[in-house]
């Protein structure tokens, strides 16, 4: 069990937060443990999941890629909890569990992933471990491969689930709560 | 900042919130039961929440813009100044940039780590 409980899923769709979890269910967790946990603090729940959600569903990047890129940072951050989720959206889109583990290994010589892909896992791999290495030099060589508008889509999809998951392995929420 | 633990400036309560800030950000494996039990002395659950959220989201975010390498948009004394200028007077690395160097070694590793492969 996680070190603070949730709110229970009566009191989230009392608390009008029924959309939040509808939403949640893309990632497979019919729990919703992470929206019900944010429930103690509705506001958030519903603010910082559609960011969330909106951060890794929208936009012009594929979300296939960007799914590989969240799992990767939940690793990263050691969390068990957001490592363990898949999108629904993805999965069906044809994203595979080999896949994901090669986005998560040596990425950078595997044949399948494109130069575009590359940089952006690397984007992902960097920002937390060695952010020296994100410079200006870094984003020079993304813009080959990325509008700017999309570099700003994968650094801002970056930053929330990164932090987000940070908190969730702190509240030890494990893969089986 | 570096002296939170020891300054009179800060109550209690406060000082547990800048810890958990500080863990969060340099070593969360060692945020555990325990020490969200010595929140629970200060702090409800719901405030707990809160204030992890909001010190996981800055934690996300702060990191990203570093590397944007956006300048402090305030000198010393409190004028507001552009980008240009504020580049100009703190130089290639301001201290807000200096203040975190590489960032947390999450696993005790993963500092130093390289690009895989």
């Amino acid at each position: 069990m996680p070190i603070i409980d949730p709110i229970d899923l009566d009191s989230a769709n009392d608390l009008g937060l029924t959309q939040t979890l509808e939403s949640f269910e893309d990632l497979g967790e019919k729990d919703a443990i992470f929206p019900r946990l944010l429930g103690l603090v509705p506001g958030y729940a519903e603010a910082m999941w559609n960011a969330m959600a909106e951060a890794h569903r929208e936009g012009g990047v594929d979300q296939k890629l960007k799914e590989i890129m969240r799992i990767q940072l939940a690793r990263t951050a050691h969390d068990p909890y957001f490592a363990g989720l898949r999108s629904k959206k993805a999965i069906d889109a044809g994203l595979s569990e080999e896949r994901i583990e090669a986005g998560c290994a040596d990425f950078e010589n595997d044949p399948q992933f494109t130069p575009a892909e590359k940089w952006a896992l690397r984007y992902s791999y960097l920002m937390y471990r060695q952010p020296d290495q994100v410079d200006a030099a870094f984003y020079d060589e993304g813009k080959k491969h990325f509008t700017e508008a999309q570099i700003v889509e994968l650094g801002g999809m970056i930053a929330i689930h990164y932090g987000m998951q940070v908190f969730m392995r702190t509240v030890q929420v494990g893969p089986d709560d | 900042m570096d002296n939170f633990r020891e300054s009179p400036e800060f109550a209690e309560s406060e000082k547990m919130a800048l810890e958990f800030s500080e863990l969060m950000q340099f070593s969360p494996e060692s945020i555990d039961e325990t020490f969200y039990e010595r929140l629970r002395v200060h702090y409800t659950d719901a405030e707990i929440v809160e204030l992890g959220v909001f010190i996981g989201f800055n934690v996300g975010y702060h990191t990203f813009f570093r590397t944007l390498d956006f300048y402090p948009m305030f000198l010393p004394d409190g004028r507001l100044v552009s980008q240009d200028e504020s580049r100009r007077i703190y130089g290639n690395r301001p201290m807000s940039h200096r203040s975190v160097s590489n960032s947390p070694a999450l696993d005790g590793t993963s500092g130093e780590a390289g690009l895989p492969g």
